[in-house]
C-alpha cells in the first residue's frame, strides 16, 4: 500500500437520497424541505461553488462528487489511491426532527454502501449518524457495524452542544465498542459565539481551524478521553499546524488549574497524544516548509497525521504535490499510508483481484 | 516549432482548445481580439490550468469598492483558483491598487518578479509557461 | 530592567466608586435595580489561581502593589469593568464615561508614568465615537479598549467610525481578552469549565484578527495598530499560514486585501507577552516558535497583566531572545507603539 486518502467527499443529490427515504419523511421533505439553513448559502464559496471546476461529471443527474465513476477516474486511478475514506456531509447540519434525521442518515449510509462501497473495493465508508439523537445514532452504528467497509463514525465539527458534551458520549462509546474511530469533520451549523459571525467566506473558512480548537479543548476538559478509554478522534479538514499552540496552552493552564479538572488524571497533551489524529488537508503552507515540520513535531503528530485530498473541493490537496519536499521520507510515508493503515486496520496488501 | 491549432474561422472569440504537443498539454484561448497559449499545468499543484475560468483583474480602492478591469486577463486554476496573467504566465495574487507602485523589473521564468506594466500587483511565486499564438493565413498558429 | 508594562489592571471596588462620575439618575438606577459589580467573576473567578486577587482600586493601592515594587518606566492601565455592563446602550455609555473620568482623576492625573486605555460603549458605535471625542485628546489615554468577545466581529463595517475617531487622535486599539459573559468561544455555546474558557480567549482573538484584516480596517486606517492583550501569541504562525493560503484562492471576495494578509498582521498587530503559554521544558520548541514567528522581537510587548497569573512563560520567552530583542520586547516596542519617550 502506498496511498490512503482519508477524506473524500461523495455528495449525493437530493433525489439520490430520496430513493432510500420512508414515505412519511419523503412527504415531509417534499412539502417543507430541510429545516437547517445551509452554511453554503451564508458563506458562498467564491471559487466555483467550492468545487474543482474539472470535477463536474458532465452526466445528467450528477453533480461534483456524486458519480463514483468520475471519482474513481479522477482520484483513485489518476493518483494510485489504494483506499479512499468517504465522508458524506449531507447530514452534518441536520437539525430536523428525530424521525427525519434517522431516515436521512440511513439513506446516506445506504447510498454509500450500494453506490460506492459495492462499486469499487477501494472505497471505504464512514457511518453518518443523527447525532442530535444519540439513541438513534447508536442504532445506526449498530446497523452498519458488521460491515468492515465502514471504517469510522462521522460527526460534524459543530453541533447543538459542544462535541465533548456527555450528550454525545453514547455515540462515541458505540463507535469505540465496534472498533471505529470518530471522524469529526468540519461542518455543521456553527454559531460564532465568542467573536460573532464572520462576514466573508475567507474569514469563515479560516475559522474552521479555530472552531475545532474550541471543540478539542472542550473534549479534553469534559473528560471523554478518560471516560471512554479506547476512544479515537480524527479531526478532519480543519488544519494541523495549530495543534501545538493549543497543546501548550492546555498544558500550561492545567498546571495552574488542575483542581478545576477533576476528570483529568493526566496532562491534556497526554490525552491528545493518545486519542487524537488529524487529516492533513488543508495542509498549511508556510513560506519555509521546514516550519511545518516543526509544527508537526511540536505536537508529536508524526504518527497521527493522515493524508487527505478533500476531493472534489476547490482546496483539494494533490497527493503528489501538497506535502512539502522538506518532509523526511519516513514521515512522508507515515502520512501518506502507514498511519491510516494502523488507525483503520487496513490490509497491507490489496485483496487478490478476480 | 510551429503548431497549427485550427482555422481561424473555427476559433471564435471566447473559444478555447487544449492541444497536445509532444506530450505537453497546452491551452489556446481566443479572448477579444487576441490569442494566448499557456501550459495546461498549474505550477502550484499540477492542476489542469486551462480548464479554469478567465477573469478580468479587480481594482479595489477600499473595502466594499471593487470594479473589474478588462485590461489584465487572468486564468484561474480550476483547483485552488491561483491566477496567471494570460499574456506573461506570471501568477498574481490579489487585485490591483489604483496607485502606481512600480517595481520596474523584467520577467524571467520561475522567478518572483513584477511586470513594469502591471502596476500595483503582487506577483506570486510561480510562472506558467506561455506560448506565442498568432494568426497566419487564416490559421491560428502557435510557437512551441 | 527598563520595562513598559502594557497591561496592568485596575478596577473600582463597587459602583459607589463611580458615583462621582454618574448622574443622579444613574446613581438611583444602580441602587434601585441592584446593579452590582462582581469583579468580573466569570473572567477572573476570585478563587482561581490565575486571577491573583482583585485589581487595585485606587492610586495608593496601585503604587504600593505595582509601581513601587516593579518600577516600570510606564504602565498602561486597563479597566475591564465596562466589559460586563448589561444591554442597555444608555447605561453602557454612562458607565464607560464614568470609568474614563475615574481613570483620569484617580490615576492619570497623579503619576506621569501612567497611561490608560479609554473604554467605550460596546453597544453603540455612535456612543463609542462620542466618548473618544470627549476624552480621547487627554494625553494619558493611548488606546481604545475593546473586549475580544462580542456580538459582531470587531472589524465589521459598523465599527469603522470608531477606528476613524481613534486614528484622528493617534489612539491605537487594545483588543483585550474576555468580554460580556455568555460569549463563550465554542460554536455551541457555554464552556463547562473555566480552563476551557480561559484558553478560549486565544480562539476568540484569532477570529478577531481575521475580521480586522478581511474587513479592510487597515486599508481604511493605515495608521492604526491593534495590541492583542492577554490573548497569547504562540497561535499566530499557523493561523497566518492558513490565512495566506486561503487568501491566495479567494482574495476576490475581499479584493481590497491586496497583499498577503500576514503582511497586514505584521504591520498592524502587536501582542502582549502575558499569557505566554510556552512549553516548559522544551527550549528547542521555543526556539522554533520564535523562528516561526519571525519577528517576535518587534511583535511582542511586555505585560505583567497584574494581578493575573499565568505561570512563568515570560522567563521562558526572554531566555531565548537576544539582548536587542529583549530590550525591544520589554520597552522599545511599547514606546514606539504609544510614542512614549
Amino acid at each position: 500500500m502506498k496511498l490512503i486518502d482519508c477524506d473524500v467527499h461523495a455528495q449525493p443529490t437530493e433525489p439520490m437520497l430520496v430513493e432510500y427515504l420512508g414515505p412519511a419523511v419523503r412527504r415531509s421533505l417534499e412539502r417543507y424541505g430541510r429545516r437547517t439553513p445551509r452554511i453554503t448559502e451564508w458563506y458562498p464559496r467564491v471559487r466555483n461553488a467550492g468545487m474543482r471546476v474539472d470535477a463536474w461529471p458532465g452526466k445528467p443527474g450528477h453533480i461534483w462528487g456524486s458519480d463514483p465513476e468520475t471519482t474513481r477516474a479522477q482520484l483513485l486511478d489518476e493518483f494510485g489511491v489504494d483506499f479512499a475514506v468517504l465522508e458524506v456531509l449531507s447530514g452534518q447540519d441536520c437539525y430536523d426532527d428525530a424521525d427525519f434525521a434517522a431516515d436521512w442518515n440511513f439513506a446516506i449510509n445506504q447510498w454509500q454502501l450500494e453506490r460506492w462501497l459495492e462499486f469499487d473495493e477501494r472505497f471505504l465508508g464512514t457511518i453518518a449518524v443523527p447525532h442530535e439523537y444519540p439513541d438513534l445514532a447508536v442504532a445506526e452504528i449498530e446497523r452498519r457495524a458488521a460491515d468492515p467497509r465502514f471504517v469510522a463514525v462521522l460527526m460534524p465539527s459543530s453541533a447543538m452542544e459542544p462535541l465533548g458534551s456527555r450528550k454525545y458520549w453514547p455515540i462515541y462509546e458505540a463507535a469505540t465498542a465496534h472498533g471505529r474511530p470518530i471522524a469529526f469533520h468540519t461542518g455543521g451549523y456553527a454559531d460564532y459565539r465568542g467573536a460573532g459571525r464572520p462576514s466573508f467566506y475567507l474569514e469563515y473558512h479560516v475559522s474552521n481551524g479555530i472552531v475545532m480548537q474550541s471543540q478539542l479543548a472542550g473534549m479534553v476538559a469534559g473528560g471523554m478521553f478518560k471516560a471512554i478509554p479506547g476512544v479515537r478522534a480524527v479531526m478532519t479538514e480543519c488544519g494541523v499546524a495549530w495543534a501545538a499552540a493549543l497543546r501548550w496552552a492546555l498544558d500550561s493552564a492545567w498546571e495552574l488549574m488542575r483542581d478545576d479538572m477533576p476528570a483529568l488524571e493526566r496532562r491534556p497533551s497526554e490525552y491528545l497524544r493518545d486519542h487524537v489524529w488529524f487529516t492533513t488537508q488543508p495542509i498549511e503552507e508556510p513560506a519555509d516548509a521546514e516550519h511545518l515540520v516543526y509544527a508537526i513535531s511540536q505536537a508529536q503528530l508524526e504518527d497521527r497525521l493522515l493524508f487527505a485530498t478533500d476531493y472534489p473541493h476547490w482546496d483539494f490537496d494533490s497527493p503528489t504535490q501538497a506535502l512539502p519536499r522538506a518532509l523526511p521520507p519516513d514521515l512522508r510515508r507515515a502520512i501518506l499510508c502507514e498511519n491510516a493503515l494502523a488507525l483503520y486496520e487496513l490490509p497491507r496488501q490489496p485483496a487478490a483481484t478476480a | 516549432m510551429k503548431v497549427i491549432v485550427a482555422p481561424v474561422s473555427e476559433f471564435p472569440p471566447g473559444a478555447r482548445r487544449i492541444v497536445d504537443v509532444g506530450g505537453r498539454s497546452i491551452g489556446v484561448f481566443h479572448v477579444g481580439e487576441r490569442f494566448f497559449g499557456i501550459r495546461n499545468r498549474c505550477p502550484h499543484q499540477g492542476g489542469p490550468l486551462c480548464q479554469g475560468h478567465i477573469l478580468g483583474d479587480v481594482v479595489a480602492d477600499g473595502p466594499g469598492s471593487a470594479r473589474v478591469s478588462d485590461e489584465l486577463l487572468r486564468i484561474a486554476c480550476p483547483w485552488h483558483g491561483w491566477e496567471y496573467d494570460l499574456d506573461t504566465g506570471q501568477s498574481f495574487m490579489g487585485g490591483s491598487q489604483p496607485r502606481v507602485r512600480s517595481y520596474g523589473v523584467r520577467l524571467e521564468p520561475g522567478r518572483v518578479l513584477a511586470a513594469e506594466a502591471k502596476a500595483g500587483l503582487v506577483p506570486g511565486p510561480y510562472q506558467a509557461e506561455t506560448f506565442p499564438v498568432r494568426v497566419e493565413d487564416d490559421y491560428v498558429v502557435m510557437e512551441v | 530592567m527598563d520595562r513598559i508594562d502594557c497591561d496592568v489592571h485596575v478596577a473600582p471596588e463597587s459602583y459607589r466608586t463611580l458615583y462621582p462620575y454618574l448622574s443622579d439618575y444613574w446613581r438611583d438606577y444602580v441602587e434601585e435595580a441592584g446593579v452590582r459589580l462582581n469583579g468580573l467573576a466569570l473572567a477572573y473567578p476570585p478563587g482561581a489561581p490565575t486571577s491573583g486577587g482583585l485589581p487595585p482600586s485606587s492610586y495608593e493601592e496601585l503604587r504600593r502593589r505595582v509601581l513601587e515594587p516593579a518600577a516600570p518606566r510606564y504602565a498602561v492601565l486597563n479597566c475591564l469593568t465596562a466589559f460586563e455592563t448589561h444591554r442597555s446602550a444608555y447605561f453602557a455609555a454612562a458607565v464607560a464615561s464614568a470609568v474614563n473620568d475615574w481613570l483620569r482623576e484617580e490615576f492619570l492625573s497623579r503619576d506621569e508614568r501612567l497611561r490608560a486605555s479609554l473604554v467605550v460603549s460596546g453597544l453603540s458605535t455612535e456612543d463609542a465615537v462620542a466618548e473618544i471625542e470627549r476624552v480621547g485628546d487627554d494625553h494619558g489615554f493611548v488606546q481604545v479598549l475593546l473586549p475580544a468577545r462580542g456580538d459582531l466581529p470587531r472589524g465589521n463595517k459598523t465599527a469603522h467610525a470608531l477606528f476613524a475617531a481613534a486614528c484622528e487622535r493617534s489612539l491605537q486599539v487594545g483588543l483585550h481578552a474576555w468580554g460580556r459573559p455568555g460569549n463563550a468561544p465554542t460554536p455551541s455555546g457555554f464552556t463547562t469549565s473555566y480552563l476551557e474558557d480561559y484558553v478560549g480567549n486565544q480562539q476568540v482573538a484569532q477570529a478577531q484578527l481575521l475580521s480586522f484584516v478581511t474587513e479592510g480596517v487597515f486599508n481604511r486606517f493605515p495608521g492604526l495598530k491593534v495590541l492583542l492583550i492577554e490573548c497569547g501569541f504562540a497561535w499566530l504562525p499557523p493561523l497566518l499560514w492558513r490565512l495566506d493560503k486561503d487568501w491566495r484562492g479567494v482574495w476576490r471576495e475581499v479584493p481590497w486585501v491586496d497583499r498577503p494578509p500576514s503582511e497586514y498582521v505584521r504591520e498592524h498587530f502587536r501582542a502582549t507577552t502575558a499569557p505566554a503559554h510556552l512549553p516548559k521544558d522544551e527550549p528547542g520548541a521555543v526556539t522554533q516558535l520564535l523562528e516561526m514567528l519571525g519577528d517576535a522581537g518587534s511583535l511582542l510587548t511586555y505585560s505583567s497583566d497584574y494581578p493575573h497569573e499565568h505561570g512563568d512563560g515570560l522567563a521562558t520567552l526572554l531566555d531565548q531572545l537576544g539582548e536587542d530583542d529583549r530590550a525591544a520586547v520589554l520597552a522599545g516596542n511599547a514606546a514606539a507603539l504609544y510614542q512614549l519617550s
